[in-house]
C-alpha cells in the first residue's frame, strides 16, 4: 500500500491528540479527544473547525473553460456569477456519478472545482480524458492552499473578528468573497458539509494554514474530525459518495436523480449541449417527475431513490442493512448511525434550545421509488426487524442561526369545535377585543412603521353602510368612457370614488389614479399583470411572455416583499434561459451604506441587463430613492424601460419633505394607504400617462386588471374611509410630513446618544423617512422585540442586509409615524429612546414608564377636530348604530 | 488508562468481578471504551439468557461501528444494568462502575488475565 498523504495541518492534529485514520489515502483526524458526539454538538451549538485540505482542488482556466465544464458537470456553469459557488455532479455516460463536486468562481477568468479526496485521482483521469479538444487546462492546487471549514451558529462572529468587522461574505448560501484576515489573503465560501445555516469554508495559503487554525481556536472554535463531519452531513441528509452515490449495496450504479440534490445540481439548459450523461439523465428526470406526481407505472430508469429514514425501535441502523415494507425488500440503508441533538422546548419563535442532549437513530436509505413520506418500514438490524419510518427530513435550516433537528412525529388531529350554545364565546370574544383595543390604542407605544391608526372619522365611515355593498364598474368606450355600474344603489359610492381619485391625483401629483385595489400588494399585482398583458397585446395567439429583465431592491437589502418573485412578481417574471434563474437584477448598494442605492453601479447594471422594468421602493427605507438620476440615464440610453416606485411605506410622505416621485420621473407609483398615509388598509396606483401617450394603453390595462382582474368587490366601506383620510392628508400634510421626518431624525439621534447602534447615514441624521433601524446584535432581534412587546413597545425585528433571515435578525425596525400622529415630538421621542435603551441594554422592565408616557398622548392629531365635525360624527354614529 | 487490580480481564477487553464462586459482574475495560469512542447504544442481554464463555452475549455501538461484547464465563444472566440502555455513555465515563450484566451459575471460565497481564497485553 502506498504511503498515506498528509494535509498542511497534520502536525497540528497529532499535537491535539487526534485519532488519525486512513481516509481515501489521506491520514486524517477522525476525532479529537473530545470525541464525535461532543464535536457534533459543538458544531450545532457554537462553532467547529474541520480540516478539509484533503479535498481535491482543481483550477480550471483557458478560453474554453466554460464549454469544458458544461460538458463534464451536471450543472449550468453559465448560471454561476462571479463570487458564487454551485453544487454539481460529475456524471458518467450511464447517468451515474463519477463524483460530486462544488464549483467556485472566485475570479472572472478561472473556476475552482473541489472534489472528494478519495476520488481525486479517478476524477482527474476522467477529466483529463475529457479536456482533450478543449482549449482549457486544469491545475491541481490541493497542496498550495489549505481549506478549513468553519461551521456553526458562531462561525460568522468568529470570522468577523479576523476580518476586522467586515462582512465575510454576502449572507446567502454559496456566496464567495476574497478578503484579508489580519493581513493574510483568504478566500471564503458560504458553503459546507454540515448542513449548518451559518457555515463557511476558508481557503488560505499553505504557509498560513496552521496560523489560521490556531487563531480560530483562540477565538472559541473547536476542532472536529471526520466522524462529526459525517454525523452532521447525515443529519442534514447530504449525500456522501460511496454511500448515496456510486454503487448501491447490491452493486448497482445509483442513478443521479436518486439523490434529492440532483434537482438542483442537474441542468438541461440548451447552454449545456450534449453533456456527458445527458440522455440517461433526461430519462431519469422523466421518471422523477412521474414519481413526484405519484405515477409509479414505469420506474425502470429510476427504480430506487435516496430518502431519509428514522428508526422508531431502539437500535442503530448501519449502511447495508436491508429495508422492508411488509415482506417486500424495498432497499437498503446507505448511511446510518446514532446522532446527538440538543433538546428544545416551547413553540414557534418561543422555542428554546436546552442544554440537555439526547440521541436519535437516523439514516439515509435507497428504497423503491414508490416509497412515500410517512411510510412505515422495517430495517433488518442484524437479524431483528426493527420498526422505522420515512420522515420528510431530519433537520431544517430555515430558522437560522441554528440548524434545528426535526424529530419524527405523526400528524396530530386537531379537535373539531364542539357544538352547543355560543353565547359564552361571544361574550368572551367581545371582552377580549375591547381589551386589545384599549391596550393597543391607549397603553402601547406603536412603532411599527407599516401601521397607522386612523381617525375617528375614518373609522366611522369605514363601518358605515357601503361597507357591505358591491359597486362593480367599468369604463365603456361606447359611452365615451363613462363608468357603467352593474348594480343599483351605488350613486353615492360612485361619487365617493370620483372624489377620491381627484384627491389622490392632487396628493400624488399624477394624471390618473386607480383606487379599487384593497392592498398595496394587490396594487403591485395589478400593475405587474397589466405590464405583462400590455407587453403581449399585439400577439394573443401564443402563450404570453413574462417580464424581464426586472431591476428591484433585493429583499435582504430592504426590498419590499411584494416586489419580489416570491411576492407579487411571482407569476409575471420570466426565467432567463441562460442562467435558468429569474430575469431579475438587483440595485447595487453603496459599500459604506447598504441602505442606499449605488447610482454609478446601477448605471452599469442597466447597460448590461437593459431592464424593461425598474421598481424602486423598499420596506426598510431610510433614504430617498435616486429616481431622477436613473430616469435621466434611462432616457439618455433611449431605453423603453418602465419606471415604477413602490411607495408602500412612504406614500404619506410624498411632498416637499421627502420625494415627489412623478416630478422625478417615475411613471407608476403604487402604495399602501395605511402606513405613513392616514387611511384604512387599502392600496393605490397612480400613473403619469396622459391621453395620447403610447403608454396610456398601459393605464387602461391597469384599470381593467383592477376590475375585473383583481376585485369584484372593492371594499366600499374602506374606500369611503379613504376619502376622509385623503381630505385629512391634503389638509394637514405639510405639518404632518415635516413632523414625521423631524421626529425620525430626532429619535435616531436620541437612540444613538442613549448607546444604541443606529443604522443609516449619520450625514442624513440616519434617516430621511419615518423609519429608524437599530442593530441589537446578531440573532437577538426576535428576543429583544418580544421583550419590548412585554413592555408595551410594539415594533418589529428585522434582518439587516448582512443577516440570513428573520430568526437570525439582529435589528429592530421602527417608525415614528403613528406616535407622531398621537402628538409625540422630539421631547417624547427622546424620553422613549431613554426608556428603550434601559430595556434593551440593561434589561429593565419599563411597562409602567411606557404607560405613563403614552397616557398623555391618546388624542389623534392631523385630523378634523372642530365641534361641527365632531357633532356630525356623533350624528353618524347614532344613526348608524355604531 | 486504569487497570483495577481486583478484576480479571479477557483478551477481548471485558472485565470480570467475582462476587462469589458462581456469581460475577461483567463489563468492558477502560481500554475498550477508549478505543470504541463515544458509545451511543447498547443491546443488552435479557435476564435468564444462557451465556457461553468467549461467545458474544451483548453488543455496544459507537457512532462509527458496532462491537460484540464476549462473555468471560459460561452461566446465566441474573441481572442486567438497564440504566445503560438510556445512558450508554456511562460505559465511557465509568467503565469499571458501569457493569453490563451479573452472571450466576457460572460453570466455566474463558481465558482470563490479571490486571498486570492485561496492562502488558494492551501495551503490546
Amino acid at each position: 500500500m502506498s504511503e498515506l498523504k498528509r494535509t498542511q495541518l497534520y502536525d497540528v492534529h497529532v499535537a491535539a491528540g487526534a485519532t488519525m485514520v486512513d481516509f481515501g489515502g489521506w491520514e486524517m483526524p477522525i476525532k479529537y479527544p473530545t470525541d464525535i458526539v461532543a464535536e457534533h454538538l459543538y458544531t450545532r451549538h457554537a462553532c467547529s473547525i474541520f480540516d478539509v485540505s484533503h479535498m481535491g482542488r482543481i483550477l480550471v482556466e483557458g478560453p474554453e473553460m466554460v464549454p469544458f465544464l458544461q460538458h463534464v458537470l451536471s450543472s449550468n456553469v453559465m448560471a454561476l456569477d462571479l463570487n458564487q459557488a454551485q453544487y454539481a455532479i460529475i456524471p458518467n455516460e450511464a447517468g451515474g456519478a463519477v463524483d460530486d463536486a462544488y464549483l467556485y468562481r472566485f475570479e472572472e477568468d478561472r473556476y475552482l472545482l473541489v472534489v472528494n479526496a478519495a476520488n481525486t485521482d479517478k476524477d482527474l483521469a476522467h477529466l483529463n480524458e475529457q479536456i482533450k479538444g478543449y482549449d482549457a487546462k486544469m491545475t491541481v492546487i490541493t497542496g498550495d492552499w489549505a481549506a478549513i471549514a468553519v461551521q456553526g451558529p458562531k462561525a460568522k462572529e468568529v470570522l468577523q473578528v479576523l476580518s476586522g468587522g467586515e462582512a465575510v461574505t454576502e449572507p446567502m448560501k454559496n456566496a464567495l468573497n476574497t478578503l484579508q484576515f489580519e493581513g493574510r489573503t483568504v478566500r471564503v465560501a458560504k458553503t459546507g458539509y454540515t448542513g449548518e445555516p451559518i457555515g463557511y469554508e476558508v481557503y488560505i495559503e499553505t504557509a498560513e494554514a496552521a496560523w489560521l487554525w490556531n487563531r480560530l481556536i483562540e477565538l472559541g472554535a473547536k476542532p472536529a474530525g471526520l466522524g462529526a463531519r459525517d454525523t452532521c452531513r447525515l443529519e442534514a441528509c447530504l449525500p456522501l459518495y460511496g454511500h448515496e452515490m456510486g454503487l448501491d449495496p447490491e452493486g448497482k450504479e445509483i442513478p443521479i436523480f436518486a439523490v434529492p440534490l440532483a434537482k438542483f445540481a442537474v441542468s438541461f439548459s440548451e447552454q449545456k449541449g450534449a453533456f456527458i450523461g445527458r440522455e440517461p439523465l433526461e430519462k431519469q428526470y422523466e421518471v422523477f417527475k412521474r414519481v413526484m406526481n405519484r405515477d409509479f407505472s414505469d420506474l425502470a430508469d429510476l427504480p430506487r431513490r435516496i430518502m431519509p429514514i428514522t428508526l422508531l425501535d431502539k437500535g442503530v441502523m448501519r449502511a447495508g442493512m436491508p429495508v422492508y415494507k411488509g415482506d417486500k425488500l424495498i432497499g437498503y440503508v446507505t448511511s446510518g448511525t446514532m446522532v446527538p441533538y440538543y433538546r428544545h422546548e416551547g413553540e414557534g419563535l418561543q422555542t428554546v434550545i436546552l442544554e440537555e442532549t439526547a440521541k436519535r437513530s437516523i439514516g439515509l436509505a435507497i428504497v423503491d421509488s414508490d416509497t412515500l413520506e410517512d411510510d412505515e418500514v422495517q430495517i433488518d438490524v442484524r437479524g431483528r426487524r426493527l420498526k422505522a419510518v420515512i420522515p420528510p427530513y431530519h433537520m431544517r435550516v430555515d430558522a437560522p442561526p441554528f440548524a434545528r433537528p426535526i424529530l419524527y412525529r405523526p400528524d396530530e388531529e386537531t379537535a373539531a369545535a364542539a357544538s352547543g350554545d355560543r353565547t359564552p364565546k361571544v361574550l368572551e370574544l367581545i371582552g377580549r377585543a375591547t381589551q386589545n383595543h384599549v391596550w393597543r390604542q391607549e397603553k402601547c407605544v406603536n412603532l411599527i412603521p407599516s401601521e397607522m391608526s386612523p381617525s375617528r372619522a375614518v373609522r366611522l365611515l369605514c363601518a358605515s353602510d357601503p361597507s357591505f355593498r358591491y359597486a362593480e364598474h367599468k369604463k365603456v368606450k361606447s359611452f365615451y368612457d363613462a363608468d357603467v355600474f352593474y348594480y343599483q344603489g351605488t350613486e353615492f359610492i360612485d361619487e365617493v370614488e370620483q372624489l377620491l381619485v381627484e384627491e389622490m391625483k392632487a396628493f400624488m401629483g399624477c394624471a390618473e389614479v386607480e383606487t379599487r385595489c384593497v392592498s398595496g400588494q394587490m396594487s403591485n399585482t395589478c400593475v405587474f399583470s397589466a405590464l405583462m398583458d400590455w407587453k403581449n397585446r399585439l400577439n394573443r395567439k401564443q402563450d404570453p411572455k413574462r417580464l424581464g429583465y426586472i431591476m428591484n431592491n433585493h429583499i435582504i437589502k430592504g426590498g419590499h416583499l411584494s416586489a419580489q418573485p416570491m411576492g407579487a412578481l411571482h407569476d409575471y417574471i420570466a426565467v432567463d434561459p441562460v442562467t435558468e434563474r429569474h430575469a431579475l437584477v438587483n440595485f447595487p448598494v453603496l459599500k459604506d451604506n447598504i441602505y442606499k442605492i449605488d447610482v454609478e453601479e446601477t448605471k452599469k447594471a442597466i447597460d448590461q441587463y437593459r431592464p424593461e422594468f425598474i421598481i424602486f421602493g423598499k420596506s426598510m427605507v431610510l433614504h430617498k430613492e435616486p429616481v431622477a438620476a436613473i430616469r435621466k440615464y434611462v432616457d439618455e440610453m433611449g431605453l423603453q424601460t418602465t419606471i415604477m416606485y413602490d411607495m408602500a411605506h412612504v406614500l404619506g410622505l410624498i411632498g416637499d419633505h421627502f420625494q415627489k416621485p412623478f416630478q422625478e420621473g417615475a411613471e407608476i407609483v403604487t402604495g399602501s394607504t395605511h402606513k405613513t398615509f392616514f387611511g384604512p388598509q387599502r392600496g393605490i396606483v397612480g400613473v403619469n400617462y396622459k391621453k395620447g401617450d403610447l403608454k396610456y394603453g398601459l393605464w387602461e390595462t391597469i384599470e381593467s386588471r383592477a376590475f375585473p382582474g383583481s376585485v369584484s368587490n372593492h371594499h366600499l366601506g374602506t374606500q369611503l374611509g379613504l376619502l376622509m383620510a385623503a381630505y385629512e392628508m391634503n389638509h394637514f400634510k405639510d405639518a404632518y410630513q415635516k413632523a414625521v421626518v423631524h421626529n425620525a431624525k430626532s429619535f435616531a439621534k436620541s437612540l444613538k446618544a442613549a448607546g444604541l447602534d443606529v443604522a443609516g447615514d449619520p450625514a442624513n441624521d440616519y434617516t430621511e423617512t419615518h423609519q429608524v433601524i437599530v442593530s441589537v446584535g446578531y440573532g437577538t432581534g426576535p428576543e429583544v422585540a418580544m421583550r419590548l412587546e412585554r413592555n408595551n413597545i410594539i415594533c418589529n425585528y428585522q434582518a439587516t442586509p448582512e443577516e440570513e433571515g428573520f430568526t437570525a435578525s439582529g435589528a429592530l425596525r421602527m417608525g415614528v409615524n403613528e406616535m407622531t400622529r398621537f402628538g409625540f415630538g422630539p421631547k417624547e421621542f427622546d424620553q422613549l429612546a431613554q426608556i428603550m435603551a434601559d430595556c434593551i441594554l440593561r434589561g429593565r422592565e419599563v411597562k409602567e414608564d411606557i404607560e405613563a408616557l403614552r397616557a398623555g398622548y391618546t388624542e389623534m392629531r392631523y385630523c378634523f377636530t372642530e365641534d361641527q365635525v365632531a357633532a356630525a360624527l356623533n350624528e353618524l354614529a347614532r344613526k348608524s348604530g355604531i | 488508562m486504569n487497570f483495577p487490580a481486583e478484576l480479571k480481564y479477557t483478551k477481548d477487553h471485558e472485565w470480570l468481578k467475582a462476587i462469589d464462586d458462581t456469581t460475577a459482574l461483567v463489563g468492558i475495560t477502560d481500554f475498550a471504551q477508549s478505543e470504541l469512542g463515544d458509545l451511543v447504544f447498547i443491546n443488552l442481554p435479557q435476564e435468564g439468557d444462557e451465556v457461553t464463555a468467549e461467545e458474544s452475549f451483548c453488543d455496544v455501538e459507537s457512532v462509527k461501528a458496532v462491537s460484540d461484547v464476549m462473555s468471560p464465563v459460561t452461566g446465566v444472566v441474573a441481572e442486567v444494568h438497564a440504566e445503560l440502555e438510556d445512558e450508554p455513555q456511562m460505559l465511557n465515563e465509568d467503565p469499571y462502575g458501569a457493569w453490563i450484566a451479573k452472571i450466576k451459575d457460572i460453570s466455566a471460565y474463558g481465558e482470563l488475565m490479571t490486571a498486570e497481564e492485561y496492562e502488558a497485553f494492551v501495551q503490546k
